[in-house]
């Protein structure tokens, strides 16, 4: 080797990209094989949403705001009805808080095992992913008969929801939550003891407890480094005042850990479900709200499946909202991502990026390798994730 | 009452530094601070690790014109630091005139403030000095520059041309 200067390449990651939801651009630094810097570009698929709600009432916002998200739709509807109720000083019946967080649930358990595929297909192991999006279809399934639809569910309205249970379809629910639950158990077999993929997970993306605090990490990525953060729990909201669910932690802190948790959370899930089909409440579904909602200002914080969802809703008197502002998950963990991304492998950056479990999704087609001295060197994003996995062949 | 004793912990902390503090709700405490206080209040917060930052809210508060024409009152952003310990939560209010919209950055004390400052300087218009970064984060780079979408006289970038043709 030459004393000649050190090359300094940087990989963006992004925009577009085949895998995921959404697109985001993500520059690496990377020293050889090292990333030494991190940056993120968020953005391409901003709709000014926020902005938008000033302009409908809020019926139509909570059609909108539940459009936020193609995964964890239900959620975000959640938070901006139970902000609004608070408001309206309307409480809504048990049975709709009930059902609510039911909803929620099946939401976390299709968001997880979504999550748990893709990551499967970054590492290359595309059996994996191929049996966990087939498991997941049960899900949608279900959410399809509850609702009519297996996306965009809109089970809430102002003041409570607007499906109801039958017993048949509660028996299926558990029936198809004993399938699951043999199915992740499978997984958790799987993902902890398989050494190709114990390679690409163990001991990497190490983030400390107090780093995580510090950077204001939410949801699973920080509970696999021992964070006690759910808000489920430290601050129950809905059904969860009536029905207790379980923090899952883990020491770790590594992707592995992430795996863990995620996993033991489709656990908890199933416990959860079959206690609040055994339990439902009786009575109303909705009860009546004013389309005026009275002056002041509420804070709505949610569990999605990707961790701590904010909104904070400021009224005016009128029909329409002051102002919305909302706080995904995922822009708290990105925080995460640059910091835990220096010092590794550009070959592990696939895994560490679907290991935060993006909503904008960070994958790409293209990758373009910058160089100061010499020109652009463009590869797809396909090439990179199997530089990845050659790299741990 | 749990939370009651973490909003006192949490209001020991940054009481000599408030304007006015209020409860809005029980589980709630908005503190108003002035800009040329807010980074040491953060400071304290952080030093007694007091929570984590959720995010910070921009609020635009249009001027208002009085009906004979006299000047009203110059409109003003104001900027919400929210702070969650447990269940409860603090809000750092800071309100700043369009005129002058600086706020020290508070991204040496929590790195992740960046993401939330970055959001704020382009929706909204504000300035935060030493702020490690100041490219676009959501908008697109074609962006004209001060227009700031989230402020309530915004209506459109259509608008926005037709307004400054008409200045011409």
């Amino acid at each position: 080797m030459t004393d000649s200067p050190r090359e300094k390449f940087i990989v963006p990651i992004g925009p577009q990209h085949p895998a995921l939801k959404e697109p985001g651009n993500f520059e690496f630094t990377v020293d050889g094989e090292i990333v030494t810097d991190a940056a993120v570009r968020l953005g391409f698929v901003h709709r000014g949403i926020e902005k938008a709600c000033e302009t409908r009432n809020y019926t139509q916002d909570l059609y909108l705001l539940e459009r936020v998200c193609g995964i964890c739709s239900h959620i975000h509807a959640t938070a901006f009805v139970l902000g609004v109720e608070k408001l309206a000083g309307v409480q809504a019946p048990p049975r709709a808080e009930a059902i609510r967080v039911l909803a929620a649930e099946l939401e976390r358990i299709h968001s997880h095992f979504l999550w748990l595929g893709v990551a499967a297909h970054e590492a290359g192991f595309d059996t994996l992913f191929m049996y966990t999006w087939r498991d997941r279809e049960v899900v949608m399934d279900l959410l399809e008969s509850l609702s009519g639809s297996r996306v965009h569910y809109s089970v809430n309205v102002l003041g409570g929801v607007k499906i109801d249970l039958s017993q048949k379809i509660s028996d299926q629910i558990k029936k198809e939550m004993d399938f699951l639950e043999e199915r992740t158990h499978y997984y958790m077999k799987v993902v902890t003891t398989d050494d190709t993929f114990i390679g690409r997970t163990r001991g990497i993306g190490k983030l400390s407890k107090e780093r995580a605090e510090l950077l204001g990490g939410v949801g699973p990525t920080v509970r696999a480094s021992g964070v006690k953060r759910d808000v489920r729990v430290i601050a129950p909201y809905s059904g969860y005042k009536d029905f207790s669910i379980q923090v899952i932690t883990d020491d770790e802190g590594d992707l592995e850990a992430r795996f863990v948790v995620r996993i033991k959370e489709l656990l908890e899930a199933y416990r959860f479900i079959r206690v609040v089909l055994d339990q439902l409440p009786p009575g109303e579904l909705t009860t009546r709200i004013k389309r005026k909602i009275p002056e002041g200002e509420v804070i709505s914080r949610v569990e999605a499946p990707r961790g701590e969802l904010f909104y904070f809703i400021q009224s005016n008197g009128t029909e329409m909202p002051a102002r919305v502002k909302v706080r995904t998950p995922s822009l708290c963990n990105w925080g995460t991502i640059t910091d835990v991304a220096v010092g590794h492998k550009l070959a592990d950056m696939p895994m560490l990026l679907v290991g935060i479990d993006p909503c904008f999704s960070c994958n790409d087609r293209m990758v373009e390798i910058k160089s100061q001295s010499t020109p652009s060197h463009i590869m797809s994003w396909e090439s990179l994730r199997k530089y990845g996995i050659e790299y741990y062949k | 009452m749990e939370v009651n004793r973490l909003l006192e912990s949490g209001k020991s902390l940054v009481d000599r530094l408030s304007l006015s503090i209020i409860q809005p709700e029980e589980e709630r405490l908005d503190v108003e601070i002035s800009a040329f206080n807010l980074k040491e209040a953060v400071k304290s917060i952080v030093t007694a690790n007091w929570g984590y930052l959720i995010t910070i809210t921009g609020l635009d508060i249009p001027p208002k014109v009085e009906m004979d024409n006299q000047a009203g009152s110059p409109g003003e952003l104001e900027a919400l630091y929210h702070f969650a310990n447990e269940n409860a939560i603090i809000t750092l209010r800071v309100k700043i005139p369009y005129s002058n919209p600086q706020i020290e950055s508070i991204c040496d004390l929590i790195p992740s403030a960046s993401l939330y400052e970055r959001e704020l300087m382009e929706l909204f218009g504000f300035d935060f000095v030493n702020t490690p970064n100041r490219e676009k984060l959501v908008l697109p780079d074609t962006w004209p520059d001060e227009v700031y979408p989230l402020r309530k006289s915004f209506t459109g970038l259509a608008d926005q041309e037709k307004n400054k043709e008409e200045k011409k």
